[in-house]
């Protein structure tokens, strides 16, 4: 489904991915833990093509992305982001935040676009009785619903998680992440960058660990927190 | 009672000749600045630098003499335009161009976050700037559009310079003729009051609607 060979990307000289590679298999859940700086956000943005990386290729459900022929609009449709701020547009309702997308992306039908929103709103357990409120009037686990409901809706391939709990309280991070949880269960590719550790137990079929813009570390989430075997991992692991 | 009713005659067609001019530059010159405030930040090189100048230039120019540039100079170059289209124009442009700099500036208070959100989802820049960015930024606008209509209402008295019958240049004409300046310019600026006072209440009419968005937690 998704597989990076050696992505490299710097900023104005710094080396922030220093070729990475990864992998990750359709239906399968990917944690990626690290310290601050250690390249996991870009190494996300680069996946959607939200940033250019400098070398390397990603190819999503067999196709090269970075290849320069390709449609970047087309691939980041492919991919859902959900964004550690949530990122909702402000001047519209929960339900036009998540209907924008497939009516003036996909070019859905008013109809049928609500009839999808429904789905993935009740799927993310946002009541009805939210759907005409605007951001500013949701609570953050709300909102975090709200945006992966917008980024579900739009049927990615693969869904990408940048720290989406890490805004919120502990008990506002549950609501979240149990919706993330059943989405995993039910097969929804995923890359998650988080801190969760029940959730990389729980739920995640790998865990990789990220320092300096490489990947030092990777296996069932059990074998890594327990017996990490990199000094980056056991650093991370005891900290946590 | 009689002579009111004969002033208020007498000034009827300036008064809409005047609610004529605001009504057709006012939402033209917002749609301007509007353009104008996203190509300054979205279109490239070449375009902002050329929006940059435009603006320079019409924000510059003493609005009276874009009019008189406008009616008396794009003749010379075989455009003829009568005194209402060159005052149209000039109203236009000008408000165009202050406009502007207040969407730009609300353009540039967006959080990033909104752009980065669009891009996700797999909008085009045009579709972003669109339906994401612009409705926003000119919300955040408002106070500053308004300030502007409220300007040109005030400046359309200035029309009378190249000929249009608005309700300063008749009130004048009235003047010369029946000699009571006290009714009739207390009339005139009875008339610019109410304008003004209508134009703020709409405004502020719909900075109220729209700022639920701002708003807290219920």
């Amino acid at each position: 489904m998704l597989r990076i060979e050696g992505l490299r990307k710097s900023y104005n000289g710094m080396e922030v991915l220093k070729g990475v590679h990864l992998e990750l298999r359709e239906g399968e859940t990917k944690v990626l833990m690290g310290p601050s700086g250690a390249g996991k956000s870009t190494l996300l943005k680069c996946v959607n093509l939200l940033v250019r990386p400098d070398e390397g290729r990603i190819f999503i459900d067999g196709e090269e992305v970075t290849s320069p022929k390709v449609d970047v609009v087309r691939v980041r449709q492919k991919v859902g982001f959900v964004f550690q701020e949530f990122n909702l547009f402000n001047h519209l309702t929960v339900l036009r935040n998540v209907t924008i997308g497939l009516t003036k992306v996909k070019g859905m039908s008013k109809e049928e676009a609500l009839r999808r929103a429904r789905e993935v709103l009740e799927a993310v357990r946002i009541g009805e009785e939210l759907w005409g409120r605007y951001p500013a009037q949701l609570s953050g686990g709300q909102k975090q619903r709200v945006a992966i409901a917008r980024a579900l809706a739009m049927d990615p391939v693969l869904m990408l998680y940048d720290e989406p709990t890490s805004a919120l309280d502990p008990q506002l991070s549950k609501e979240v992440l149990e919706v993330m949880k059943e989405l995993s269960r039910k097969g929804v590719t995923s890359l998650v960058v988080t801190h969760e550790l029940d959730f990389a137990m729980e739920v995640a079929n790998s865990l990789a660990v990220m320092s300096c813009g490489l990947i030092v570390e990777e296996g069932p989430p059990s074998e890594v927190i327990r017996n990490p075997r990199s000094s980056e991992a056991r650093r991370l692991f005891c900290r946590v | 009672m009689d002579f009111l009713l004969e002033l208020l005659t007498a000034l009827s067609s300036g008064l809409l000749r005047t609610v004529e001019l605001i009504a057709i530059s006012a939402p033209c010159g917002i749609a301007l600045g509007a353009l104008l405030g996203a190509l300054s930040i979205y279109g490239g090189r070449i375009l902002s630098s050329i929006v940059k100048l435009f603006t320079a230039i019409l924000t510059g120019f003493p609005l009276l003499v874009t009019m008189l540039l406008i009616f008396f100079g794009l003749p010379e170059f075989g455009i003829y335009l009568g005194p209402t289209e060159s005052a149209l124009l000039s109203f236009v442009l000008c408000s165009g161009a202050y406009i502007s700099q207040y969407v730009k500036g609300a353009i540039m208070s967006i959080d990033e976050g909104q752009s980065l959100a669009a891009r996700a989802l797999g909008m085009t820049r045009a579709q972003e700037v669109i339906y994401i960015i612009l409705p926003q930024a000119l919300r955040r606008a408002i106070p500053g559009i308004s300030n502007e209509v409220i300007y040109m209402i005030q400046y359309s008295s200035l029309a009378f310079a190249i000929g249009v019958q608005e309700v300063y240049s008749i009130s004048k004409s009235l003047n010369s003729i029946i000699f009571r300046p006290l009714e009739i310019f207390t009339a005139l600026a009875l008339f610019y009051l109410a304008l003004c006072t209508l134009a703020n209440f709409l405004f502020k009419l719909a900075r109220r609607r729209l700022r639920v968005m701002e708003s807290e937690l219920p």
